[in-house]
C-alpha cells in the first residue's frame, strides 16, 4: 500500500514540480521582459524629451559624439582607477589609525578624515591645485585631480575600512592569538582578507560614485568627458547636445560598472554559502 | 618570510604610483606632466588647418630663435624643453576651440601659438587651464605663456607681461532679441551679462584701465549693473534656452556676431564701446622671463610686418583683419 502510493506520488509530484518551475520560470521572464521594455521606453522619452526640448541638431551626436566618448571616457576611466587605488591604499593606514591603541597616531587619522569629510571636494581639488604652488609643491591638472580624488575617498573609506575591520569576528584574531601568530602577520593573514571581503562591495560603490565626482576636475583644466562635452558643444553651438552626451557617457560608465559590481557581489556571496 | 612580505608591500605601491605617471604622460588627451610627454603630445597639438599656413611663414621667418644662442633664462629653459607650453581655454570660438569632430586644437590663437613655437624652433603644446586661473597670475611654470587674447590692461600688468598686442577686438553691446532693445539709452538700468574676469565686467565695473593706445572707452550705460557667467558665450546660450534674468550681454564684436550668425536671438546694440589690444601674456612672477618676453614680442612684431597675422585673422574671422586698430 505504502509502495503504491509511493510510487503514485512519486510519478506525480516531479510532474507538478516541473509545471510550478515552468509557470514560475515563464513568470520571471515576463517580468523580466516588462522590466526592460518599461526601463526601455522611459529611457528613449527621457532623452527623446531632452533632444526636442533642447532644441538639438541630431547630426551633433554623429560628428562630435564619438569626439567626447573616445577622448574623455578614457581620462575619466583612468582618474578614477588610479584614484580608487591610491584611495584604498589610504583607506587601510587611516582606518589602522583610527583603530590605533596610539592616541598620537589615532589623532592623526582622526583630523584627516575630519578635515577632509568636513571640507567639500571641489575646495580641496582648487587647494591643491591652486594653493600647494605657494608651498612649492606644483602639480599639473591630472595629478592635481588624482590626489584630491584620492584624499577625499580615503577618509570615507577609512570609516568603511574601519568598520570592516571590526565587523570580523573577534574570535578569528583570538585564535590566531593562541596559535602564537605575531599581532602584524595576525592583522595581514587573517584580519585584512576578511575585510577587504566585507568591504568590496563599498568600494565598488564608491568606485562608481567616484566616476561622477570626478567630473569636478574639469574645474582645474583636465581634459575628461565634462570637460571635451563642455567645450566641444560651444565650438558647435550645442551645448545642450554637448550636456547631454556627457550625461550618456557618465550614465553608461555607471551602468557598465554596476553590472560588474553586481557580479563581484554574487561571486563573492557564493563563497559565503 | 614574514619580513620579505611585509617590505613587498612597498613595490607594489611603487609599481601604482610609477603606472599612473607612465599612463599620464603617454595619454595624447590630457594635460602632460612633465616634459617627458612632449612627443605624445605635439601631434594632436597642431591642427591640420594651420599647417597649410606654416611653410611660407618659417621662410619668411629664417632661423629659429632657439638655434641661434637663447643665452640664459626663460628662454634658454623653453629651448631646452624643446616645448613651448601653451594656455588657452578652448571655450571661445573662433580664438580657441576644439574641433567638433576630431577633438583638435583650433583657432586663431592657435594659429598664433603654433606660429610663435615654430619661429622659437620648438613644439607647441597647449594646456588648458580656465581663464581667471591665467589672469590671476602666479602660473607656477605650469604653462610658459598664454596666447587666450588676453587684454592688455593696467591692472593685469601688475602681474601679467606683455608683447605688443597680436590683435584688437571691438567690444560690442548686444540685447536680447525678446527685449525689444535696439539702442544705448534701451540699456540704462539693464542687468548687462558678462563673463567672469573679463574686461567687460570691469567696464561696466568702471575699473577697466586700457593703456593710452588703446584709444578712447565709452561710457557704460547709466545704472547698469553686471551679472557673469563662466564664459562670455553662456549669456546669449542663456537667452537661447529661454532665460531672461538680463537684458544687455558685451563680449567682443567676433563673438556677438558668431551668435547673431548662428541664429540666437541676439542683437548688436550701438558702435563698439572700446577697443581691446590683446597681447601675449607671460607670468610676472617669473623673475627671469625678460629673455622669453622679448624673443617673443619680437615675432609678433615679425608676423605683423611679414603678414602672417593679418592673413590668419582673415581666415578666422570671415575675411576680416583685426590686426590693426581701425
Amino acid at each position: 500500500m505504502t509502495t503504491g502510493l509511493g510510487s503514485e506520488a512519486a510519478k506525480i509530484q516531479p510532474e507538478i514540480l516541473r509545471r510550478i518551475g515552468a509557470s514560475q520560470a515563464a513568470a520571471h521572464t515576463r517580468n523580466r521582459i516588462v522590466y526592460v521594455v518599461v526601463w526601455g521606453l522611459l529611457a528613449i522619452g527621457f532623452i527623446g524629451a531632452m533632444v526636442l526640448a533642447g532644441d538639438v541638431d541630431p547630426t551633433f551626436f554623429i560628428e562630435s559624439g564619438p569626439v567626447i566618448v573616445l577622448q574623455g571616457a578614457p581620462i575619466t576611466i583612468f582618474v578614477c582607477v588610479v584614484s580608487i587605488v591610491l584611495a584604498t591604499i589610504l583607506a587601510i593606514f587611516g582606518a589602522l589609525g583610527r583603530l590605533s591603541t596610539n592616541s598620537a597616531i589615532n589623532a592623526v587619522a582622526g583630523f584627516y578624515v575630519s578635515l577632509i569629510r568636513g571640507t567639500p571636494l571641489l575646495v580641496q581639488i582648487f587647494f591643491i591645485y591652486f594653493a600647494l604652488p605657494q608651498a612649492g609643491i606644483i602639480l599639473d591638472a591630472i595629478p592635481a585631480g588624482i590626489i584630491a580624488l584620492s584624499l577625499n575617498y580615503g577618509a570615507y573609506m577609512t570609516e568603511i575600512f574601519r568598520a570592516g575591520i571590526q565587523a570580523v569576528p573577534r574570535g578569528q584574531a583570538e585564535a590566531a592569538q593562541a596559535l602564537g601568530m605575531p599581532e602584524r602577520l595576525l592583522f595581514r593573514r587573517i584580519v585584512l582578507p576578511q575585510a577587504v571581503r566585507i568591504v568590496t562591495p563599498a568600494i565598488a560603490n564608491d568606485f562608481i560614485a567616484m566616476l561622477k565626482d570626478s567630473a569636478l576636475i574639469s574645474t582645474i583644466g583636465v581634459r575628461e568627458t565634462l570637460f571635451l562635452g563642455q567645450r566641444i558643444g560651444r565650438t558647435a553651438f550645442e551645448p545642450i547636445a554637448a550636456l547631454l552626451i556627457v550625461a550618456l557617457v557618465y550614465w553608461g560608465l555607471t551602468i557598465l560598472f554596476s553590472y560588474f559590481q553586481e557580479k563581484l557581489e554574487r561571486r563573492m556571496a557564493r563563497g559565503d554559502r | 618570510m614574514d619580513k620579505m612580505r611585509r617590505f613587498a608591500i612597498l613595490p607594489i605601491a611603487m609599481l601604482v604610483l610609477a603606472a599612473c605617471q607612465s599612463a599620464d604622460s603617454g595619454d595624447p588627451s590630457s594635460p602632460p606632466t612633465t616634459e617627458e610627454s612632449t612627443a605624445a603630445s605635439t601631434e594632436e597639438s597642431i591642427s591640420p588647418s594651420m599647417e597649410e599656413s606654416e611653410p611660407a611663414a618659417s621662410e619668411a621667418a629664417g632661423g629659429a630663435i632657439c638655434e641661434s644662442d637663447p643665452g640664459d633664462g626663460y628662454l634658454a629653459r623653453v629651448c631646452e624643453a624643446g616645448v613651448l607650453l601653451v594656455s588657452t581655454d578652448p571655450a571661445y570660438p573662433p580664438q580657441s576651440s576644439l574641433n567638433e569632430s576630431t577633438g583638435d586644437f583650433e583657432g586663431f590663437d592657435i594659429a598664433v601659438a603654433t606660429e610663435i613655437a615654430d619661429r622659437l624652433g620648438v613644439e607647441v603644446q597647449f594646456e588648458t587651464p580656465t581663464f581667471d586661473a591665467v589672469v590671476a597670475g602666479s602660473w607656477s611654470e605650469r604653462w610658459d605663456v598664454s596666447v587666450g587674447s588676453v587684454t592688455v590692461t593696467e591692472d593685469r600688468k601688475a602681474v601679467l607681461d606683455f608683447t605688443e598686442p597680436y590683435y584688437f577686438t571691438p567690444a560690442q553691446l548686444a540685447a536680447n532679441a525678446e527685449s525689444g532693445i535696439t539702442d544705448m539709452e534701451g540699456l540704462a538700468g539693464a542687468t548687462i551679462c558678462v563673463g567672469e574676469a573679463t574686461t567687460y565686467l570691469d567696464w561696466i565695473e568702471g575699473s577697466l584701465t586700457l593703456p593710452a593706445e588703446a584709444g578712447d572707452v565709452a561710457d557704460p550705460p547709466e545704472g547698469a549693473t553686471s551679472t557673469t557667467l563662466p564664459t562670455d558665450l553662456d549669456c546669449a546660450e542663456s537667452w537661447r534656452s529661454g532665460r531672461s534674468d538680463f537684458d544687455g550681454w558685451l563680449s567682443s564684436i567676433t563673438t556677438v556676431q558668431a551668435t547673431i550668425d548662428e541664429e540666437y536671438p541676439v542683437v548688436a546694440v550701438g558702435d563698439p564701446v572700446f577697443f581691446e589690444p590683446l597681447a601675449v601674456a607671460f607670468d610676472k612672477s617669473v623673475e627671469d622671463n625678460d629673455s622669453l618676453v622679448e624673443a617673443v614680442d619680437g615675432i609678433v612684431a615679425e608676423m605683423h610686418e611679414d603678414g602672417t597675422l593679418t592673413a590668419m585673422s582673415e581666415e578666422w574671422y570671415g575675411g576680416e583683419d583685426l590686426t590693426t586698430q581701425e
